[in-house]
C-alpha cells in the first residue's frame, strides 16, 4: 500500500447533487465489482457471485436512496457553513479596511446615517397616521369607524361625528356588527387645585368589548355604569396619567379625582401604550352617561338633553364586523339603519333636504382616521415627506456609491493581485456587497439615533399633535430601518463591485493604479450630476415652499393675530344666569384694558378658525337670504375694531352709544355688504337676526372681511351686534402691545381673579389658533428646506471629494502642463471647468425634473405658481456658488502642483 | 442508555437484532486500523465476526455515510489496492472519541445484563 495512509488522494470533491449522485453510484459499483470477484476467487460462477453479492448487500435500490438523501444533507450542510465562514471573513475584512481609512468610513457612515435616519424618522409618523393599527384591537382589519354621509348642493360630506340619538339608532337598528361603540375626547378641568385642561375620553361601556384590554390595576367600567341618564363617575386612568400624577400607585384604587365639575372614583388604570383611538394618550376614560352632563352642563328646562334629538353631533362611532360579514354586506345593512334613522330625523327636524335629495349612506371605514373619507392634511404632508426623504437617501447611497467607487479605483491593483492569486470573483463581489453592508449597517444605527432625536425635533415642532416620547423606536421601525440599510448597503455596493469583477487582471497589474485611475467613469458623472439634480428638485421645492409661506403670512386677515388673544372662562359647574354671565364678561374685559401691556379689550361671541356662531338672518323685502352663505355672528363690546384691528371702510363701529334701548346697530362686512345689497347703500339697512319677528338691527358701519374659515378663499359673510344690545358673547378678546402671546400668562393671572369659585380662565394667543392654518405651508417650508439644505450639503462634499481626488490622481498629467507653461490660472480654471460642467448638467435636469413635478405640487403652494422663475433662479445661483466653493480647493492644490515633484514620483 | 437510538428502518433482520448505536461501533472500530473503503469495512466485519452477526452491507454504507454527515469520519476519493477509484473513510478526532466513548458504554451494558443474566 503506498503512502503513509495506505492510499494516493485523488482530486474530486462532491459539490452539488449531480456529483452526489455520482459518487454513490461509483462506490456501489465499486463494492459490487470487488464483491464479485472475490466470490468469483473462492470458485462461484459469475452469476451466482452476482446473486450472492446482491443478497449480502440487501435492498440496493433504496440503500442508493438512503445514502444520496444523507449526502445531499451533508453537502448542504457543508455550504452552509462555508457561506458563513465566508461573511464571518469577510466581515473582520471589511472591518480591517474600515479601520485603516477612519475618515473614509466615517464620511460614509454619516452620509448614510443622514439619510436613513430621515427616512426612519418619516417613516415613524407615516406608519402611525397610515398603517398601524390602534394598540390592544385584535385583529384590526374587522374594525371600522363609522361614517354618514349626505349630499348637500351636489357634494357628499362623511360626518364622523354623531348624535346620542343617532348611535342608538344604529346601534338597535344593525345585524352586522358585533359591537359598536361611541365616545368623545374632549378637554376637561382635571385635578381639584392645580387643574389642568387634559383630554379625557368618554365612551359607551361597549368600548372595552370592541378592545382587548386588561387593565393593570383595577378593572374597567361597565354597562351598568354606563347607563343613561347620569352614570356613575368612575374612571379609568390612562397609563401615563396614572404615572406622571400618582407615580404609579396602586392605593390610588378607591380614591378620587375631579373631572370637569364631578369628583370621579378611580376604578382602574389601561394598559400603558393603550390610548383608545387617540393619537396620544387622554388623562382617563370615562362612562359616557356620566361625562356627558358633567361637560355639556345642566341642560335647563325647554332645552333637550344629550340623550335626545339629531341636531347635536359630538360622537365618534367604532365597530367591529361580525365574522364571515363582509364590508359591503355591513355597509347595506347600516346604510337601511341609517336611512330609516334620517327618515326619523326628517320628521324631527323639517328644515332637512328629503332623503332623495340627501341621498344618506354609510360608510364603514379604516378605523385609522388618515385612511377613512376625511383624509387630513397630516397625511398628506406625509407623504409628501416620504418622498423627500427618499430622496435624501438615494443621494446619500449615490454619494457613498461615489466613494466606493473612488476607492474601489484605488483599489485596483489589490484587487488584480487578489483575482491573480486566485479568489473567486464571486467571492471577490460578495465581499465588496459584504463591506458596502456593514458599512450600511453603520450608518443604519446612526441613523436610528439620529431618528431619536429627530422625531422629537420634527414631532414637537411640526406635528405636534403626532408625538409621543419614549414610543418612538420599536420593532416596526427597527425593520424598516434594516430594510433601508440593508437596499443601502447593496445600491452602493452594487457599482464597485460590478467594476473590480470585471477587471482585466494582465493590464491592471501591467499598468498600476495611477494610469488605471485617470479616466473618470461615466457611472461616477452620472451619479454625480444625479445628485445635484435632486439637491436642486429638493431646493426649488423649498423655494417655492417659503415664498408660499411669505405669501400666508402676508394675507391680510383682517385682525391681528400677532397681538390678540383669546380669553375663555371655563366654569367648571359654577352655574351663572344670563345676566350673570354678561356681567362676568364684562368684570373681565373691564378688568383686562388696566392690565399693564395690554391695549386693549372686547367681549367677543366668534373666534376665527376656532370657534364660530351662525344664525339665520332676514332682510326685510328679500327671500331666502341665508341660501346666499353662512353668516357668521360676532357680537362685541365698543372698541372692537380698534382692538382686534380689523378697519371699518364706512360708517362706525359698535360704540358706547348703542347702549340697551338705543337703536339696535350692526356692522356688516364688505362682502356682506356687497350680496345683501348690491349696487346699493348698505348704511340705514335693517337686518333681523334669527326669526323674522325679531326687531331690526341698523346697519351703522362697514368692516372690511376677515378671514374665518380658510385663507384662501373665505366667504368673508360677517355681521357685529352689540354686546350690550345682543347679549350672546363667548369670551374677550385681548390686545397687547407686544407681539405673540409673551403675555398670556400675565393676563391669565389678573383675569382669574374675577373668576368665581373653582371657575377659570383660559388664554389663548390667536397666532396658536392659526398655527394649525398654516402648518402645512411651514412644515413644507421647513422640511425642504432642511432635507434640501442636507442633499446639499451631501452633494457638495460628493462634488469635492471627486474632484480632489481627480486632481490627485492626475498630478502627474498637470505637471506636464504646468512644465509646459500653464499658469495657476489655466490650471484653476481646468478643474473649475469639471465642476461646473457637472454642475450645469445637475441643474438642467434639476430644472427639467421639477418643472415636471410642480404640476402636483402646485394645489399645495398658495399663490406662487410652480414655475416661479425667481425661486428657480436663485436656486440655481445657489447651486452654482456651491459648485465654485466645493472646486476651490482641489483648484488651488491642482494650482500649487510642482511639475518637478508630480514628475519624479514616476 | 444504549439502545435508547435504535432507529426501525436501520435495524438489520438477522440472527442477533443488530441496533444501530452497534452497526456505528463496529464501523468505527474498524475504520480504527486505518482508512479503509466501504467493501474493505464489509469484508473486515465479515472476517472478525466470522459472520455470525449477520449484517447486511446496505447497512454498513448507510452507517458509514451517516457518521460522515456527522463529522465523526472523513471521506476521500483514492485508489484501491487493484488501481481502482474508490471512497476511503477515515476516523476524525471527533470520531476516534465517539468510538473511545461507545466503547466504554457498549462494555458498561455487556456487563450489567452478564450479571443479571448470572445471577438467574
Amino acid at each position: 500500500m503506498p503512502g503513509r495512509d495506505g492510499f494516493r488522494r485523488l482530486f474530486r470533491l462532491d459539490r452539488g447533487d449531480r456529483d452526489v449522485d455520482r459518487s454513490v453510484r461509483d462506490e456501489l459499483a465499486f463494492h459490487f465489482e470487488m464483491a464479485v470477484a472475490d466470490l468469483v476467487a473462492s470458485g462461484m460462477t459469475a452469476a451466482d457471485a452476482r446473486l450472492e453479492a446482491e443478497r449480502r448487500f440487501g435492498d440496493v435500490g433504496r440503500t442508493r436512496h438512503r445514502l444520496e438523501t444523507i449526502d445531499r444533507a451533508r453537502v448542504a450542510e457543508g455550504r452552509r457553513v462555508e457561506q458563513w465562514r465566508n461573511i464571518l471573513h469577510d466581515l473582520r475584512f471589511a472591518l480591517r479596511m474600515l479601520r485603516r481609512q477612519p475618515g473614509f468610513a466615517a464620511a460614509v457612515i454619516l452620509t448614510l446615517a443622514l439619510g436613513i435616519g430621515a427616512n426612519t424618522t418619516i417613516f415613524g409618523i407615516v406608519d402611525r397616521l397610515l398603517f398601524r393599527p390602534p394598540a390592544l384591537l385584535p385583529n384590526p382589519d374587522h374594525v371600522h369607524r363609522l361614517y354618514f354621509a349626505r349630499t348637500d348642493n351636489g357634494r357628499e360630506f362623511a360626518a364622523a361625528n354623531v348624535s346620542y340619538q343617532r348611535y342608538l339608532d344604529v346601534v338597535n337598528g344593525t345585524s352586522a356588527f358585533a359591537s359598536m361603540a361611541a365616545f368623545w375626547t374632549p378637554r376637561m378641568a382635571v385635578g381639584r387645585d392645580n387643574a389642568n385642561e387634559m383630554r379625557v375620553t368618554m365612551a359607551t361601556a361597549s368600548f372595552w368589548q370592541v378592545f382587548d384590554v386588561t387593565p393593570v390595576a383595577g378593572r374597567l367600567f361597565t354597562a351598568v355604569e354606563d347607563s343613561p341618564p347620569a352614570g356613575e363617575p368612575v374612571a379609568v386612568l390612562s397609563w401615563p396619567f396614572w404615572q406622571a400624577t400618582f407615580g404609579g400607585r396602586r392605593d390610588v384604587l378607591g380614591t378620587r379625582v375631579r373631572i370637569g365639575r364631578v369628583d370621579y372614583t378611580i376604578i382602574g388604570v389601561a394598559p400603558r401604550g393603550f390610548w383608545g383611538l387617540e393619537q396620544t394618550a387622554p388623562a382617563a376614560f370615562i362612562p359616557l352617561s356620566s361625562g356627558a352632563d358633567n361637560f355639556h352642563g345642566p341642560f335647563g328646562p325647554g332645552r333637550p338633553s344629550w340623550r335626545q334629538g339629531y341636531g347635536f353631533n359630538w360622537l365618534q362611532i367604532f365597530a367591529r364586523r361580525k365574522e364571515g360579514v363582509s364590508i359591503d354586506a355591513s355597509t347595506s345593512d347600516l346604510t337601511a339603519a341609517f336611512k330609516r334613522s334620517y327618515a326619523l330625523q326628517a320628521a324631527e327636524q323639517h328644515h332637512l333636504p328629503p332623503a332623495d335629495v340627501a341621498r344618506p349612506r354609510a360608510i364603514v371605514g379604516s378605523i385609522l382616521t388618515e385612511r377613512g373619507p376625511n383624509q387630513g392634511t397630516n397625511s398628506k404632508v406625509a407623504l409628501w415627506l416620504i418622498g423627500v426623504s427618499a430622496i435624501v437617501l438615494i443621494i446619500a447611497c449615490a454619494n457613498v456609491g461615489n466613494l466606493l467607487l473612488a476607492r474601489a479605483v484605488r483599489r485596483r491593483r489589490e484587487i488584480a493581485v487578489r483575482l491573480a492569486l486566485g479568489i473567486s470573483r464571486t467571492r471577490l463581489f460578495s465581499q465588496l456587497l459584504v463591506e458596502s453592508t456593514l458599512l450600511a449597517a453603520l450608518g443604519a444605527a446612526g441613523g436610528l439615533a439620529l431618528a431619536r432625536w429627530g422625531a422629537g425635533l420634527l414631532g414637537s415642532v411640526l406635528l405636534p399633535d403626532l408625538t409621543t416620547p419614549g414610543s418612538v423606536i420599536d420593532s416596526r421601525l427597527l425593520l424598516f430601518t434594516s430594510l433601508a440599510a440593508a437596499a443601502a448597503g447593496f445600491v452602493t455596493g452594487l457599482a464597485p463591485a460590478l467594476q473590480a469583477v470585471r477587471l482585466d487582471v494582465t493590464t491592471m497589474l501591467h499598468g498600476g493604479a495611477r494610469d488605471g485611475a485617470s479616466h473618470r467613469s461615466p457611472v461616477q458623472l452620472g451619479l454625480l450630476v444625479m445628485q445635484g439634480a435632486l439637491s436642486t428638485l429638493l431646493l426649488v421645492g423649498a423655494g417655492l415652499f417659503m415664498r408660499s409661506l411669505h405669501n400666508v403670512r402676508d394675507v391680510r386677515l383682517g385682525f391681528d393675530a400677532d397681538r390678540l388673544s383669546f380669553v375663555a372662562p371655563v366654569m367648571r359647574g359654577v352655574v351663572l344666569s344670563a345676566a350673570e354671565t354678561s356681567r362676568l364678561h364684562e368684570r373681565l374685559t373691564g378688568a383686562a384694558r388696566v392690565i399693564p401691556g395690554v391695549d386693549g379689550a372686547s367681549r367677543t361671541e366668534s373666534v376665527p378658525f376656532y370657534w364660530d356662531n351662525e344664525d339665520n338672518i332676514f332682510i326685510p323685502g328679500r327671500d331666502s337670504v341665508n341660501k346666499l352663505g353662512s353668516f357668521v355672528q360676532q357680537s362685541v363690546s365698543p372698541g372692537y375694531f380698534a382692538t382686534a384691528g380689523t378697519r371699518i371702510l364706512h360708517g362706525r363701529g359698535i360704540t358706547d352709544e348703542d347702549r340697551p334701548g338705543a337703536p339696535r346697530a350692526v356692522v356688516v362686512s364688505r362682502m356682506m355688504a356687497a350680496t345683501l345689497w348690491p349696487a346699493q347703500e348698505a348704511i340705514g339697512k335693517c337686518v333681523k337676526v334669527s326669526a323674522d319677528t325679531m326687531p331690526c338691527n341698523h346697519v351703522v358701519g362697514i368692516a372690511e372681511d376677515i378671514k374665518q374659515f380658510s385663507l384662501r378663499d373665505d366667504p368673508g359673510l360677517e355681521y357685529y351686534l352689540a354686546a350690550a344690545q345682543a347679549d350672546a358673547t363667548f369670551g374677550v378678546y385681548v390686545r397687547t402691545s407686544a407681539r405673540g402671546g409673551a403675555s398670556a400668562e400675565t393676563i391669565r393671572r389678573a383675569l382669574q381673579r374675577e373668576m368665581p369659585g373653582v371657575s377659570y380662565v383660559t388664554v389663548t394667543p390667536l397666532s396658536q389658533i392659526l398655527e394649525p392654518v398654516t402648518l402645512p405651508w411651514q412644515l413644507g417650508a421647513t422640511m425642504f428646506t432642511m432635507f434640501g439644505g442636507l442633499a446639499l450639503l451631501v452633494a457638495a462634499v460628493g462634488l469635492y471629494s471627486v474632484l480632489a481626488y481627480g486632481v490627485a490622481q492626475r498630478s502627474r498629467e498637470i505637471g506636464v502642463r504646468v512644465a509646459l507653461g500653464a499658469r495657476p490660472r489655466d490650471v484653476v480654471t481646468l478643474v473649475l471647468r469639471e465642476g461646473l460642467g457637472i454642475s450645469l448638467g445637475a441643474i438642467a435636469l434639476g430644472v427639467v425634473t421639477a418643472l415636471l413635478a410642480g404640476r402636483w405640487l402646485a394645489p399645495l403652494l398658495f399663490s406662487v405658481s410652480p414655475r416661479d422663475p425667481v425661486t428657480y433662479g436663485t436656486v440655481a445661483l445657489v447651486l452654482l456658488l456651491v459648485t465654485v466653493i466645493a472646486c476651490l480647493a482641489p483648484a488651488q492644490r491642482a494650482a500649487r502642483t510642482d511639475p518637478n515633484i508630480a514628475l519624479r514620483a514616476e | 442508555m444504549f439502545p435508547s437510538n435504535v432507529q426501525g428502518n436501520a435495524v438489520a433482520e438477522s440472527d442477533l437484532d443488530l441496533v444501530q448505536g452497534t452497526l456505528d461501533l463496529l464501523v468505527l472500530k474498524a475504520l480504527a486500523w486505518g482508512p479503509m473503503h466501504g467493501y474493505g469495512v464489509a469484508r473486515w466485519v465479515g472476517a472478525t465476526t466470522a459472520d455470525d452477526l449477520q449484517i447486511e452491507e446496505g447497512a454498513l454504507y448507510t452507517a458509514l455515510h451517516r457518521m460522515e454527515r456527522r463529522g465523526w469520519l472523513s471521506a476521500e476519493w483514492g485508489l484501491s489496492e487493484n488501481n481502482r477509484q474508490a471512497k476511503f473513510y477515515r476516523l476524525s478526532a471527533a470520531g476516534r472519541r465517539q468510538l473511545r466513548a461507545e466503547t466504554a458504554r457498549w462494555t458498561r451494558y455487556v456487563a450489567a445484563v452478564t450479571r443479571v443474566l448470572q445471577t438467574a
